[in-house]
């Protein structure tokens, strides 16, 4: 076949997946706006990955199946919208994936069942301390992790997002 | 270990009391509710004057909501708007309540009335709950949707104010009269009401369910204190031993059952919860219908 490493690089580099996680912080645009502008430029595409809060026992079983349902529906939502800005930036929609848990357990779990993710971006936060996915994938569950991890500023905005990929 | 309650002028074990208060606690923490839809009857079972229990009842339901409604806070879960409306209506609902639970105690009637309140309340609630468990167990529920922004007479009410956070635009008169109701249960029974308020704001006025048990721990918390506060002022009835005994039980149970909510089975544990209310209800249900021990009493004429 005669593939040359520069015709490698370019295949490998479309195929690549940049995972963000979606949760309620404010960084997670910054995570977001990083990884599709990473997939712009570099090619490859954008992973969605929202972890939904289980509903608990509650005392009416009713209750807690509208619960969870209404918690699915806006997680649609919210990600439906994220995925229009994505696919305005990098020209393709994301893979979205709606999980329900603890969101590092899940995220851990993620990462060992889809081997298509190859980069997990998050951001960190602007507050005291990294935020509590970053604090404990670089710590206690470090060695679990099975794809790098890039680690934005959340402070970055839009462009020094631009330079810097 | 007999201990002598002031109050309820009877001597009980104390350590029974705190199993009672750790029993409750243990539920209430596994399914975040007050657990005086228990206690009260309970305490009653035990011999407790019903008036005794009631305002005990109301206590507890207090002491186990506080923090749930702390947490519900800080998530953003309360719709402090719609809980001011409830609780409107629960002032009053629970003012008027008392007042109904001076008037049976004056003409010797309240621990019938209080009996009968519990046999009829939680037989109800009992067995939905187990109708609800047995057909999620056999996995025979139909898909029922329910349709949002149904419009109903209730729109045609006047007062109408929009509650940002419920995502609703209607009267103020239906929540009013919701948290009134729930107000005089309050009163009566001793229970916070958020197992009958949380299904009422879902259905009745179609609130979405991620601000529900927020709003609901809201209005309970402040009607079981404002129902203890005119139990004890009104009628004396506020027992502080027995409290106390309750409250060192319930706080060690609720840590036990918050612990154990994550691991255990909802349909099999709702079941057990069902089938537990359903028991006290006929058991308080046995107590008015077996014959009892004197036959003849003498009390205030009516």
């Amino acid at each position: 076949m005669g593939e040359t490493a520069a015709e490698k690089a370019a295949t490998a580099k479309r195929d690549r997946v940049f995972l963000v996680v979606v949760d309620d912080s404010a960084e997670r645009d910054v995570a977001l706006r990083y990884a599709c502008l990473r997939a712009r430029n570099g090619g490859g595409r954008v992973a969605l990955l929202r972890v939904l809060e289980p509903v608990g026992m509650i005392e009416w079983a009713g209750v807690g199946v509208l619960m969870a349902e209404e918690r699915r529906e806006e997680a649609e939502k919210l990600l439906s919208g994220l995925g229009a800005q994505v696919q305005e930036i990098t020209g393709s929609l994301p893979i979205v994936e709606i999980r329900e848990g603890e969101p590092r357990d899940q995220l851990l779990a993620l990462l060992e069942e889809d081997p298509r993710i190859s980069i997990l971006v998050l951001a960190s936060s602007t507050g005291s301390g990294p935020g509590p996915l970053i604090s404990a994938l670089t710590g206690r569950y470090a060695s679990r992790v099975r794809v790098p991890m890039t680690i934005v500023p959340g402070g970055l905005d839009d462009r020094e997002l631009e330079r810097v990929t | 270990m007999q201990v002598y309650l002031p109050i309820a002028e009877m001597s009980v074990d104390a350590f029974l009391l705190m199993g009672i208060g750790f029993g409750v606690g243990w539920l209430s923490g596994l399914f975040g509710v007050g657990g005086g839809f228990l206690l009260t009857p309970l305490l009653i079972l035990i011999g407790i004057p019903s008036p005794v229990a009631v305002a005990s009842g109301a206590n507890q339901t207090l002491g186990a909501s506080v923090s749930g409604l702390i947490a519900q806070w800080r998530r953003g879960n309360v719709d402090a708007k719609m809980g001011g409306v409830l609780l409107a209506g629960g002032f009053l609902g629970s003012f008027a309540g008392v007042q109904l639970f001076a008037l049976l105690r004056r003409i010797g009637q309240v621990d019938l009335a209080v009996s009968l309140f519990y046999v009829v309340v939680l037989g109800t609630v009992g067995a939905l709950m187990v109708m609800e468990s047995a057909r999620a167990i056999l996995r025979r529920r139909g898909a029922v949707r329910r349709k949002l922004h149904e419009h109903t007479w209730a729109h045609g009410l006047p007062l109408k104010m929009r509650f940002r956070k419920s995502r609703l635009y209607i009267s103020i008169i239906p929540p009013a009269l919701v948290g009134f109701g729930i107000g005089v249960l309050s009163a009566v029974m001793g229970v916070g009401g958020g197992f009958m308020l949380v299904p009422a704001m879902i259905y009745l006025l179609g609130m979405p369910t991620s601000v529900v048990i927020g709003t609901s721990l809201f209005q309970v918390v402040f009607v079981a204190a404002n129902v203890t506060l005119l139990q004890a002022v009104q009628l004396g009835t506020v027992d502080i031993l027995l409290t106390l005994l309750l409250l060192v039980g319930g706080v060690a149970g609720a840590q036990f059952g918050a612990a154990m909510g994550t691991k255990l089975k909802g349909e099999e544990t709702r079941a057990l919860l069902g089938l537990l209310v359903l028991g006290v209800a006929l058991s308080l249900l046995w107590g008015l219908l077996r014959p009892p021990g004197n036959l003849f009493s003498a009390g205030p004429a009516l």
